[in-house]
């Protein structure tokens, strides 16, 4: 099912946690992934080199992963791209707030790789469905 | 064994991270003290929190993500507006940062956090939902607390609170800070402060006895790629011109042996030479952290101290960015926290002494790191009342450390540096925050561990500096050798001043020992047989004049070689009394490096010979 070229950016500021989230999607068959510490060093990294998933952070310096959502859905190169959120918090402002502005999915930490294999599995039969049609 | 089995490295790279962000934190609480309403500030911290608990969360340790939770609420209350930052939310806040850190604390030892102090969970719940802040009660003495009544917390919330958890463990240990106006006993505030156990006081265990639990941690160490890149190329390098050598050594086997084989030869020889320095340096690097991770944990403690003490001061650092050996970052924590300690008690002057020595209220306590040439200095230097050298050596006197006769010896310098000797302490009161006499004589065993050196400088009325000095790195010790007949021995370049030559003519008696006076000072000679053991062969020739905090003397020995740059092997089960470890000299020779402090022995009043037994009968002329 995983198509291990895909190739991942993972977004958080938290060292510790993007290399939990890298290891879950190694379990998952996915090993192309790269890593970017806020929204800014993520924008420069997906315009200069093809992505096709983006995995972020909600809160973070300089520029948040809300933000970065944003700007990657009014770039007219990169906002087919899926972004999933990752989030601290289950409120539901939040979820509507990420929502509205054009996640793909949204988890809530901690998840395990079952939580997350099942987010990206929706997002790829999304995505496999507006393809098609 | 452990509650984290199969994380242990997700584990300690959280405590590693977390760790620094928790630093953070701490240091931008006391800005926050400052200036409540900066909102980058409360955003920055609120962060904080909130990743900690990310972070917490995939560990499992859900009590820490409560506490995060809980904090980082009041924070985006604080950070939107609607609460503003009181002296009250800000001691629940400082109070439920320990707690986080007593938290990180049981993670390393691989343990499960306990639940937060309900009082404390409740004081947090309090403070968010903006009931008047309410004075936390004094440390509860059995399990179940009771809140002051009347303005108190919310009694459904405490409840729950208490009802959850195994109280009676934990409630004791009801963090001091929380109550800065309670009758604690000031040290419970300070351990509380510097966030240590009542157990692992300086002293009683020894120096070191504290490392077996602490170790634990940091194994691991962050390098810049880029460093090691450096490393990678350099050995690259070096393989290279090792392949060049080796085709160098076939054409010179088989005969040829022009001046263009040769020039070739010395031309990879010395490429060799400098690559093999410069990967030195390179792995060197490897290690070398900014000083700047061990320093932003200081002004939190710095203000809690002061605040404890009713003093206001501020720690200023400067040069965070100087670089250090990792294992010596380790091992300058503690010392650097007995010299704040030091200077927030005593150094500084409480606020009717500093007004009525027209000094403004606030004092400034600067924590210094710089690189000069190939060693490091790391300063503490308070503005306060400075020290006193009558009074140090009345007190050493009065303690019974020195006689009267010793006293009335000592300069400047040698009585500030009483404060040094194990159990001398200034306060009069021994309950005071620093009073204990344990901690300034640790201090320097540690600093002279790491091959250093504390001096400490003084002007009444202006201040007191405590200046360290350290070798960049303790891998390579700068030595000298000296030579015992044949034998060399290496000793410490930095506890040497001078070398001078001994005649015969220069050595006197005094009481009974052989001195010579080196520009005034009267100095005792101590052969290198005499304390090696060793029989006395030949009249030493020279003598090197070496400094240690104590004392300094004139090292007898028969000649010398030079110096070098050791890179220092110990001798792992085999260790005896005043050798360092071996170093290997470039003609393949190996050389005992010796320990000078553990040849002296503890007492050094003793040591040294008469004249005769230094030179010989037939060599002493009656002159004159």
């Amino acid at each position: 099912m995983a198509d291990p070229k895909l190739r991942f950016l993972i977004v958080d500021d938290f060292s510790t946690m993007r290399r939990i989230v890298r290891n879950l999607l190694k379990e998952l068959g996915y090993a192309n992934v790269d890593e970017a510490e806020d929204g800014v060093v993520a924008l420069q990294k997906l315009n200069t080199a093809p992505f096709d998933f983006v995995v972020t952070d909600w809160n973070m310096p300089n520029m948040d992963g809300l933000t970065l959502l944003q700007s990657i859905r009014r770039s007219p190169q990169l906002k087919h791209l899926p972004v999933l959120m990752i989030t601290a918090e289950a409120k539901k402002e939040n979820i509507i707030a990420a929502a509205q502005a054009g996640a793909s999915g949204y988890i809530v930490k901690p998840f395990t790789a079952a939580t997350l294999a099942e987010k990206l599995e929706k997002i790829f039969e999304k995505l496999g469905r507006s393809n098609a049609a | 064994m452990t509650d984290f089995a199969g994380m242990e490295d997700l584990l300690s790279d959280f405590l590693i991270e977390a760790g620094d962000l928790l630093s953070g934190v701490d240091n931008k609480l006391v800005d926050l003290e400052r200036s409540p309403a900066d909102r980058s500030l409360l955003n920055d911290i609120f962060r904080g929190f909130h990743t900690i608990k990310g972070g917490a969360g995939f560990l499992n340790a859900g009590e820490l993500v409560t506490l995060c939770h809980l904090t980082e609420n009041l924070f985006d209350r604080l950070r939107n507006g609607e609460l503003d930052v009181t002296p009250e939310t800000m001691d629940v806040i400082l109070a439920a940062t320990a707690a986080v850190r007593d938290m990180f604390r049981d993670l390393e030892h691989g343990v499960m956090p306990h639940a937060a102090d309900p009082i404390l969970l409740a004081s947090l719940q309090g403070a968010i939902e903006g009931t008047a802040a309410q004075a936390v009660p004094a440390r509860p003495t059995d399990g179940i607390a009771a809140p002051q009544a009347g303005s108190g917390p919310d009694w459904k919330l405490l409840l729950s609170a208490v009802t959850r958890m195994p109280v009676p463990a934990v409630a004791a240990e009801t963090p001091a800070v929380l109550q800065p106006e309670a009758a604690v006993a000031p040290e419970a505030i300070v351990n509380a402060a510097l966030g240590r156990r009542a157990t692992d006081k300086p002293g009683v265990s020894g120096p070191v006895g504290r490392r077996d639990t602490e170790r634990v941690r940091d194994n691991s160490i962050r390098v810049d790629t880029a460093r090691l890149d450096q490393v990678l190329n350099l050995s690259g390098e070096i393989g290279l011109t090792k392949n060049r050598l080796n085709a160098l050594r076939s054409d010179i086997l088989s005969g040829r042996n022009d001046t263009e084989t040769l020039h070739a030869l010395d031309i990879a020889v010395s490429q060799l030479d400098l690559l093999v320095s410069d990967l030195q340096n390179a792995v060197m690097k490897t290690r070398m952290q900014p000083i700047g991770r061990l320093f932003q944990k200081y002004p939190r403690i710095a203000r809690d101290l002061a605040r404890n003490l009713g003093k206001d001061v501020e720690l200023v650092l400067a040069g965070e960015d100087t670089e250090i050996d990792k294992t010596m970052i380790e091992d300058l924590s503690d010392p650097i926290i007995h010299l704040i300690r030091n200077a927030v008690d005593h150094g500084i002057e409480s606020a009717t002494e500093r007004a009525a020595a027209g000094k403004p209220s606030k004092s400034e306590l600067r924590l210094e790191a710089r690189q000069e040439g190939d060693h490091i200095v790391i300063m503490v230097a308070d503005d306060g009342r400075g020290m006193d050298a009558e009074r140090l050596r009345a007190k050493a006197v009065a303690k019974g450390l020195i006689s009267e006769e010793e006293a009335s010896t000592l300069d400047e310098r040698q009585s500030y540096n009483l404060i040094f000797q194990p159990g001398f302490s200034m306060a009069e009161k021994i309950s005071d925050v620093s009073g204990r006499g344990v901690g300034m004589d640790v201090v320097r065993t540690n600093i002279q561990k790491l091959n250093g050196a504390i001096e400490i400088r003084s002007q009444p009325g202006k201040g007191t500096s405590f200046v360290i000095n350290l070798p960049l790195t303790l891998a390579i010790l700068p030595v000298l050798l000296v030579r015992l007949g044949d034998q060399p021995f290496a000793v410490p370049l930095s506890m040497v001043r001078e070398i001078l030559p001994i005649a015969t003519t220069m050595v006197q008696d005094v009481g009974g020992r052989a001195t010579m006076v080196v520009r005034g000072e009267v100095l005792p000679i101590l052969p290198l047989s005499g304390l090696l053991g060793w029989p006395q062969q030949q009249v030493p020739q020279y003598g090197v004049l070496m400094q240690t905090t104590e004392m300094s003397f004139v090292l007898a020995i028969d000649s010398f070689a030079g110096r070098e740059d050791a890179v220092i092997k110990s001798l792992d089960d085999f260790r005896p009394k005043g050798v360092a470890g071996v170093t290997t000299l470039s003609n393949g020779q190996i050389v005992l490096i010796l320990d000078m402090k553990e040849l002296l022995g503890g007492s050094t009043a003793m040591l040294g010979m008469p004249r005769s037994a230094l030179i010989p009968a037939p060599a002493e002329e009656v002159s004159g």
